[in-house]
């Protein structure tokens, strides 16, 4: 006994001093409860992420997700009523930055053919791009054939190519493989239409080992149905090279404006200030203008 | 010289066990030699099977035996696969040839010698070699009897009547030689009776006798092997050589209708090909798989004989439980045209190299390998071509501007490992996000294609997507190529928005003489 310090002998050691010994529990859990566990927060507060996030590269989306960018470790959900609405741009910026810290960033059933040189152009390293293509055969090289796509305008039949598409558990396989080996940056997968939540849960639970964002993009009438993600956004047009932006679920209060974040361009500044006055004005107007005088435009 | 002898009691049992479906091996099973029960696994034993029992005694005592005869060539590719084991612990490893002349028929070999004198050091000792020998050797699924002597011979003997012997001291291996039944001699089996009439039971007792007259009546052979059990003549042995390309056979007992009893099959040749590989410190790149039919399987002329599979790795291998993985996810692809009744595994593309350093904590190096087995694990699964990478092409013509092809596993995590340890600091060339232009010069691309256009709906000569109006934003940016390969497209092309603010990529072919049916069409989506 004499060899312990006198305070060792006065009260046994403790691993971690509760916070603010003197306050009353009730203020610590009014103030800042996440200094009892950080996966502690109040429904009014923003929640805390365990990890650190990965910035999407909009500042007015970054100040509304928690933490300050998109989460690793658990899957975040994009919601849209079709593909080619500007959710490569919205992502873009947080993908790249990954493929330019060394990781693989994985695309999972792209719902159509992805141009090499639109990804160059947003900053990808095609060559460091990893397609896992399950739905349809692949293209010879070269001579690319039809593709029945949901992108279409015309709900074209893909019957001719189910005979080819491998069967949906196999895509869900793979990207549990990949999400569960933890050694690939970023993964973005088009999850097959009206999944069963169960199968979400799963993936949700893959990607605790899985160091990077993860985005699952969903239709959109999966928005009725509850979801194991932490993080749920509704993608939709807002205009010419702006999208709005809905958080449904996120680990804080809910947002009740969407947000409209002007992506990376397509058009030239001005023919996008054009276009977005007559935006504004209202679909009315848009349904009138049947003609513009392009060389004033160009 | 230390010999440390692995004798195999129930080698041929094992190597007949290793031919049934698993569910089987647990069943009652015996080896008959003319229509006497040779050996029986313990199952069998509990319901009263013994060797030397007849045939028809055996079935009524168990009527579920199964039975077969041993075959001398199966028990020599399992023995050769302990050899193999063997090879990785010491250079000089041979195989005692059997002695059990009985009859015209030579038994197969079923024990197999290290001099382990100079790889003691490096083992940290007699005791730590033998434990890491033991644990070698647990996938191929023997019954071991370990014995180490001064001699190899006097090891091989103490090895067939003692589990478990230590005879470092020559004076213990020769007391416990003493002991030894003199039936062990192998030339001395021919004179059993004479032997044993004269009431010679242990070896102790065949020493006492003159050597001269040992030599007249029984032969000058049991001298000499006595001589060389006891260490007085000298005993040079051959040590085996690897063979240079793994073959290794497996006749299984039942025919094996689905591919997941191929695989079990397969399971324990590749704990074969890995005792093959461990031994030369090796790793495999491929390996050959054949699976050989039931011939004339429902008369059909048609059906092939074998069906011949060949697994290449991106990473040279010798992981039992990655290389398994991948054969599963291939053969649960396959189908199998008629049961196999035989497998054979053939490997000979090998890559010798030093042994992975196993680590701690993730690097770079463990990650590209994971990376590596997960792209493999992906391919073998939903086949290579379903693993693609994308690349840009020099072309005007947008459809044939990205070639998507099978991706390379290893380019891939090459590419990948050469950016982490390039500078990770490397200015982003594409981070002036704040520009509001599209840099001058770059015509803008959609993300997503369509291969072909789409021909839209047209109202007054203009376009409708989805029966809603299209408005016209830039262009027209014309394209017109592909003279020279036969697909002419003359096109002009426009970014177009739809009422909510998407924007689309259409196009307007021009009206030629060949082409009389100008329209609009839908090439791509802004993503």
């Amino acid at each position: 006994m004499d060899l312990l310090p006198p305070a060792a002998t006065a009260s046994p050691p403790r691993l971690a001093p509760p916070p603010a010994r003197d306050q009353p529990l009730r203020r610590v859990l009014r103030e800042a409860p996440h200094t009892l566990h950080p996966t502690l927060w109040l429904g009014h507060q923003m929640g805390r992420q365990a990890d650190t996030t990965c910035a999407s590269g909009f500042a007015a989306l970054d100040a509304q997700l928690p933490g300050g960018g998109w989460p690793r470790r658990v899957l975040s959900e994009l919601l849209l009523r079709q593909p080619g609405i500007g959710e490569i741009r919205l992502l873009s910026p947080c993908l790249t930055a990954i493929q330019r810290s060394g990781r693989l960033v994985m695309l999972f059933d792209p719902p159509a053919t992805l141009s090499a040189w639109a990804l160059a152009q947003l900053g990808f390293d095609v060559e460091q791009l990893l397609l896992i293509n399950t739905r349809t055969a692949q293209l010879p090289p070269g001579r690319p054939e039809a593709v029945a796509r949901p992108l279409g305008g015309r709900a074209r039949s893909d019957r001719g190519l189910s005979s080819e598409a491998l069967p949906s558990g196999d895509s869900l396989w793979a990207l549990e493989q990949a999400l569960k080996s933890g050694h690939v940056g970023a993964v973005l997968a088009w999850l097959p239409p009206r999944l069963r939540a169960e199968r979400l849960r799963r993936l949700q639970l893959a990607a605790h080992a899985h160091d990077g964002p993860a985005f699952v993009l969903r239709e959109m009438t999966a928005a009725e149905r509850p979801t194991a993600a932490p993080l749920r956004l509704a993608l939709r047009p807002a205009g010419a090279d702006a999208l709005g932006v809905r958080l449904l679920k996120r680990r804080g209060p809910p947002l009740e404006t969407p947000l409209r974040l002007a992506l990376p361009p397509v058009l030239s500044s001005s023919v996008r200030e054009h276009v977005r006055a007559r935006f504004d004005q209202g679909a009315a107007a848009l349904q009138g203008a049947t003609f513009i005088n392009l060389a004033s435009l160009l | 010289m230390l010999w440390v002898a692995v004798h195999l009691p129930l080698l041929s049992l094992e190597s007949f066990a290793a031919t049934l479906p698993a569910a089987a091996a647990d069943q009652p099973l015996a080896l008959i030699d003319a229509h006497r029960i040779v050996s029986a696994n313990a199952p069998a034993q509990q319901l009263g099977v013994k060797p030397g029992l007849k045939r028809a005694t055996a079935l009524a005592l168990a009527p579920h035996l199964t039975l077969a005869q041993a075959d001398a060539r199966r028990d020599e590719e399992a023995l050769s696969a302990v050899a193999h084991t063997a090879l990785a612990f010491t250079p000089n490893v041979a195989i005692q040839p059997a002695n059990d002349a009985v009859g015209a028929e030579q038994a197969a070999p079923d024990t197999v010698l290290l001099e382990v004198q100079g790889s003691l050091r490096y083992f940290g000792g007699l005791q730590s070699l033998l434990q890491r020998l033991q644990r070698a050797l647990v996938p191929l699924g023997h019954r071991l009897h370990l014995a180490n002597a001064p001699t190899a011979l006097g090891a091989a003997l103490l090895a067939r009547v003692h589990s478990r012997f230590d005879g470092v001291d020559p004076m213990v291996m020769q007391r416990a030689l003493d002991a030894a039944p003199v039936w062990l001699l192998g030339p001395g089996r021919a004179h059993w009776e004479a032997l044993q009439g004269m009431g010679l039971r242990t070896l102790a007792d065949l020493r006492c006798l003159p050597r001269s007259g040992v030599a007249r009546r029984f032969s000058a052979a049991l001298l000499d092997e006595l001589d060389r059990a006891y260490g007085v003549a000298p005993d040079p042995r051959v040590s085996i050589v690897l063979p240079p390309a793994f073959e290794s056979r497996l006749e299984l007992f039942t025919r094996a209708d689905t591919t997941e009893q191929v695989l079990y099959g397969t399971g324990l040749l590749l704990d074969r090909l890995i005792a093959w590989l461990a031994a030369q410190h090796a790793f495999v790149c491929r390996f050959t798989l054949v699976m050989q039919h039931e011939p004339r399987w429902r008369r059909d002329s048609q059906t092939p004989r074998e069906t011949t599979f060949e697994l290449a790795l991106a990473e040279p291998s010798r992981d039992r439980a990655h290389l398994l993985v991948l054969l599963r996810e291939r053969l649960a692809r396959l189908v199998l045209p008629a049961p196999t009744l035989e497998l054979r595994l053939h490997a000979a593309d090998i890559a010798r190299r030093a042994p992975p350093n196993t680590e701690l904590f993730p690097t770079p190096r463990s990650e590209r390998e994971g990376l590596l087995r997960l792209i493999e694990r992906l391919q073998a699964r939903l086949g290579h071509e379903r693993v693609q990478c994308l690349a840009a092409v020099d072309d005007h013509r947008p459809e044939l501007a990205t070639v998507v092809r099978p991706a390379d596993a290893q380019a891939v995590c090459r590419a990948h490992a050469a950016v982490t340890t390039g500078s990770t600091a490397a200015a982003s060339p594409a981070d002036d996000d704040d520009s509001t232009e599209p840099a001058p010069g770059v015509k803008v691309r959609p993300v997503w294609l369509l291969n072909e256009g789409e021909p839209l709906h047209e109202r007054d000569s203009w376009p409708l997507l989805e029966g809603q109006p299209l408005q016209l934003l830039s262009g027209p940016e014309r394209i017109e190529s592909g003279w020279w390969d036969m697909r002419l497209v003359e096109r002009d092309y426009f970014i177009a928005q739809l009422p909510d603010g998407a924007l689309v990529w259409i196009y307007r072919t021009r009206q030629l003489a060949s082409n009389p049916r100008p329209g609009w069409f839908l090439q791509g989506r802004f993503g």
